[in-house]
């Protein structure tokens, strides 16, 4: 069944004429061409698809799309404001911890939605906000580097 | 020291802001007008003959465009080298594998296309298949390629020295066996393919690849169009790690569906489809007997290899040799013997891998602990008195122009406080150290050489066109850093066109570690080629000789009078206006045997230089659980000089998570017969962000007199010495040497078990 979808992304209202069945990260990436949002596995695993709903990350894989309807959707396109990069992405392409670049959209969101969240986040905490992000690439040391250099955290360096 | 203005240093990388604001794009991002979705029908069965495909059902579903079977491609076959080409691309009489691709078609969209692959009625008459090299070898085995008596796809035969005089002359001799299944690549990115035809006949197509060129030449000879008719496209690529190399069948379907649909087509593999029709890396069982003298240095060797290369030939002479030479460099051995056997079986084909042949690597360290204990030198004595120096040749005669090992061993101990530690920590806590050695390159024949060109705009701007290609560890930025250097530019003055045949020279590709010695070199020459016009220009305009001038921050200027000087951009503008371009070309060309071939004549200068890696680890193992928890891990490798350290110490730390923390601690292939278990990044088990022990990352620089700037491969030393310097720590926290990985909880805790009983008795 086919129906109009109305979504709300990066601040900008869509209206998407689209089967029910499809998942967000479809609609994100087909119909709306911002691909920025990766699909890494399509079952949940990789991170690799994360979008913040509402300011809180999510895997748009395993999202209907009808249920992101009436809420605030952010993806990787919508994080630089006004041209200029949000402070998680010059942190990223600082601390070098952006190799292959597959998975740093999700990475970057998740980042950025755990230091809304907790500012004072330690590593312990970035690490496990990343847990369900994989990288094959980095080992991560420099993607919590990254993260931990924005935090106002004791000891960061 | 030379002053640089940019190498050495660790700026941020050329092509990251792009990817950290979704900008980049990878091939499954690609939308093409009217473009369709492509999806492949595979094998069900393990071995089976092909009797009889009905396509017809499917063809006549509305919003299908194209269907293709064997039939519809030629009878070219893929192997790297062409006595091994037995791979069709769409098999026509049988299929060798679980998941080989049998059929494909071309719809308008994903609901479509899924619908008629259900439509293609593929009868198959199932044939006995084989599942290890043990049933495969059997000589009433069923037989995979009729061209391969019993199931051999390669035997490799390697006899330096005088073996049996070594053995004889040992004061201390012992046989161990190792084996290690199948490990996987797990690239952030799936595979995918976009491909599209124009009207006069010319390819487009976009696809993760290790080497654009390598990709081009299969391409042009089954499609039966020019080299110069084949345009694999630069795209953003998400991880290589050894595979992506090779053609696909996946390219040639996906160009033969843009052919008959006459409209671009993308085929985007699902993580399965990546984890089981991609490649995979060999399962392995090594046996290895050493000699030692009364000191530990090794007299004499004698190893044997058998590698499950699954159902196709695909790199096999490489892949069984590889595993040999690495430890040859690593490690001096004057009495060798080593005989490798790749086998056939009916599983996904095996490729080269980062961590390539970690049951052999792992072997050797361990077994040198296990002599060193039975001799009393603890396992760094062990690597120092085997370790290989500069000067030396390797056994199959390959001179080391510049050797680090030492170093990065003795750096590690350091660091790592290896003295104090060994023999001092608490129970079921342990350290352990693992060695390695890579090449920069192979003989590639007319492949392995890389040119590159330079370009100058009026106003001091510069393009620079080479066939390198970044897989995301930053090549593309070391072609920058390269050409701003010597061009005494800013990092911003440089645009890049780079991997993409249709514009770009020759290049080896970068599986073979060669990207920064045989491209970066050539990017270098052209950049010098440039410049040496730039100043000549510069020299009569200033009235200097030219070996006087320097470039550097856009301007040309008096080396012992930097006052004096004169922008760039006028020297280009003079130039023209004197009717001269601006322009560069530098190829290079490695020094190597080209007479060395991997089975006939696998003798002589295999690679111009070699890379040397050392990592030592420090793990806590849980006796109630057999987890294990890796506390700190020192990671040194000889790269030569480090043209960007950070880039570098992303190598390593991606090594060690993929070679130690993954490759020793979890990662392996499950199966039921020929079917793959865990084909997701959960099951497999794939390291995260928790767990990761804190790395240390020592730069090791030699100065290999070839490379630029003194630069060599530079990161995959330290992921295969990862995976060995995890196995020896926990088998050192265990007191227990385990020959079988990775090192999982059940392992560990058998081992336990068996200790306590052995005790007990
Ligand atoms: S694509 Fe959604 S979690 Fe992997
Ligand atoms: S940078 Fe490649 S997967 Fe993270």
């Amino acid at each position: 069944m086919k129906r109009n979808v109305i979504l709300r992304i990066n601040n900008e209202e869509y209206t998407v004429l689209t089967k029910t069945n499809r998942t967000l990260l479809e609609v994100l990436r087909e119909d709306l061409h911002l691909t920025g949002t990766k699909e890494g596995c399509g079952e949940g695993v990789c991170g690799s698809c994360t979008v913040l709903l509402d300011g809180r990350p999510v895997r748009s894989c395993l999202l209907l799309v009808t249920e992101a309807e009436g809420r605030e959707i952010k993806t990787i396109e919508g994080l630089a404001k006004e041209g200029r990069l949000d402070p998680i992405q010059e942190a990223f392409i600082e601390h070098h911890a952006i190799q292959c670049g597959f998975c740093s959209p999700g990475m970057i969101l998740t980042g950025y939605a755990l230091l809304k969240e907790n500012p004072r986040a330690t590593e312990e905490e970035i690490r496990f906000a990343i847990s369900g992000n994989i990288c094959r690439c980095t080992g991560y040391v420099k993607i919590v580097e990254a993260i931990r250099s924005l935090s106002t955290s004791e000891g960061r360096r | 020291m030379v002053d640089y203005a940019l190498i050495g240093k660790g700026i941020r990388r050329v092509d990251t802001t792009a990817k950290a604001t979704g900008e980049a794009l990878f091939s499954a991002d690609l939308k093409l007008p009217r473009m369709l979705v492509g999806k492949i029908l595979r094998s069900p069965y393990a071995h089976a003959r092909i009797v009889h495909i009905d396509t017809s059902k499917a063809e006549r579903l509305p919003g299908v465009k194209a269907v293709i079977t064997g039939k519809d491609v030629p009878d070219e076959r893929w192997g790297v080298f062409r006595y091994t080409q037995d791979q069709r691309f769409l098999p026509v009489d049988k299929v060798r594998y679980v998941g080989e691709e049998v059929a494909a078609v071309a719809a308008v969209d994903e609901d479509t296309a899924i619908e008629a692959l259900k439509l293609i009625d593929v009868e198959y008459e199932e044939l006995p298949a084989v599942f290890d090299i043990e049933s495969a070898l059997k000589p009433d085995a069923p037989l995979i390629h009729d061209a391969y008596p019993g199931n051999i796809n390669i035997s490799v035969d390697i006899n330096v020295g005088d073996v049996e005089k070594g053995f004889l002359e040992s004061f201390y001799i012992r046989e161990d066996a190792f084996e290690a299944p199948e490990d996987s690549y797990f690239q952030g990115e799936p595979y995918a393919v976009v491909a599209h035809f124009d009207s006069s006949g010319n390819l487009e197509i976009w696809m993760p690849n290790a080497g654009p060129h390598l990709k081009a030449k299969p391409l042009s000879n089954v499609l039966k169009i020019p080299l110069n008719k084949v345009r694999v496209r630069k795209i953003t690529i998400g991880g290589a790690f050894g595979g992506r190399s090779e053609i696909s069948p996946a390219d040639v379907i996906c160009a033969f569906l843009a052919k008959k649909s006459a409209r671009p087509v993308k085929i985007v593999y699902s993580r399965e489809e990546n984890s089981i029709a991609t490649r995979q890396a060999h399962s392995m069982k090594a046996t290895i007997k050493t000699g030692v003298d009364r000191e530990g240095r090794v007299l004499a060797r004698d190893i044997t290899c058998y590698m499950d290369g699954g159902a196709y030939s695909s790199t096999g002479p490489i892949a069984v040799s590889v595993p040999f030479l690495c430890m040859e460099q690593a490690y001096r051995m004057d009495n060798v013997r080593y005989r490798g056997y790749r086998i056939f079986t009916n599983k996904p084909i095996r490729g080269m891998f980062r961590v390539h042949g970690r049951a052999f690597a792992c072997g050797i360290d361990l077994q040198l602990d296990l002599i060193g204990k039975e001799l009393g030198f603890d396992p760094l004595e062990m690597r120092l008195k085997n370790a290989r120096r500069p000067g030396d040749y390797t056994p199959t005669k390959s001179k080391v122009v510049s050797c680090g090992m030492v170093e990065a061993i003795e750096r590690a101990a350091e660091k790592a406080r290896w003295r104090e530690k060994w023999d001092r920590l608490p129970p079921y806590h342990g350290i352990g150290i693992g060695c390695n050695s890579v090449q920069t390159g192979f003989p590639m024949g007319i492949r392995g050489g890389s040119q590159a060109f330079i370009k100058f705009n009026e106003d001091g701007g510069v393009t620079v066109i080479t066939g390198i290609v970044d897989n995301g560890q930053g090549n593309d930025n070391m072609i920058v850093q390269i050409a701003a250097e010597e061009l005494g530019l800013k990092v911003e003055d440089i645009q890049l066109i780079n991997a993409d045949t249709e514009v770009t020279p020759s290049d080896p590709g970068s599986y073979s570690m060669c990207e920064t010695f045989v491209g970066g070199n050539a990017v270098r020459l052209a950049a010098q080629d440039a410049k040496r016009k730039l100043l000549k220009i510069a020299s009569e305009a200033m009235k200097v000789e030219p070996e006087r001038l320097a470039m550097r921050d856009r301007k040309i200027y008096v080396i012992d009078r930097p006052q004096e000087a004169i922008s760039i951009s006028r020297v280009v503008r003079m130039a023209l206006s004197r009717r001269e371009n601006i322009s560069g070309e530098g190829s290079y060309w490695p020094k190597v045997d080209s007479n060395r071939e991997w089975v006939t004549n696998p003798f002589g200068q295999l690679s111009e230089t070699f890379s040397f890696g050392a990592v030592i680890a420090e793990v806590k193992i849980d006796p109630e659980t057999g987890k294990v928890d890796v506390l700190e891990v020192t990671a040194a490798q000889d790269v030569g000089y480090a043209i960007n350290p950070k880039v570098i110490e992303g190598q390593f730390e991606g090594g060690v998570a993929m070679g130690g923390q993954g490759g020793m601690l979890s990662e392996k292939v499950l199966w039921y017969g020929g079917r793959v278990l865990n084909p997701d990044q959960l099951d497999y088990m794939v390291p995260i962000a928790p767990g990761m022990p804190k790395i240390n990352d020592i730069i090791v620089e030699t100065n290999d007199p070839g490379g630029p700037y003194g630069a060599k491969e530079a990161g995959m030393s330290v992921a295969m010495s990862a995976a060995q310097a995890y196995a020896s720590a926990i088998c050192n926290a265990l007191g227990v040497y385990i020959h079988e990985f990775p090192l999982t909880p059940d392992k560990i805790l058998k081992a336990i078990k068996e200790k306590e009983e052995g005790k007990n008795r």
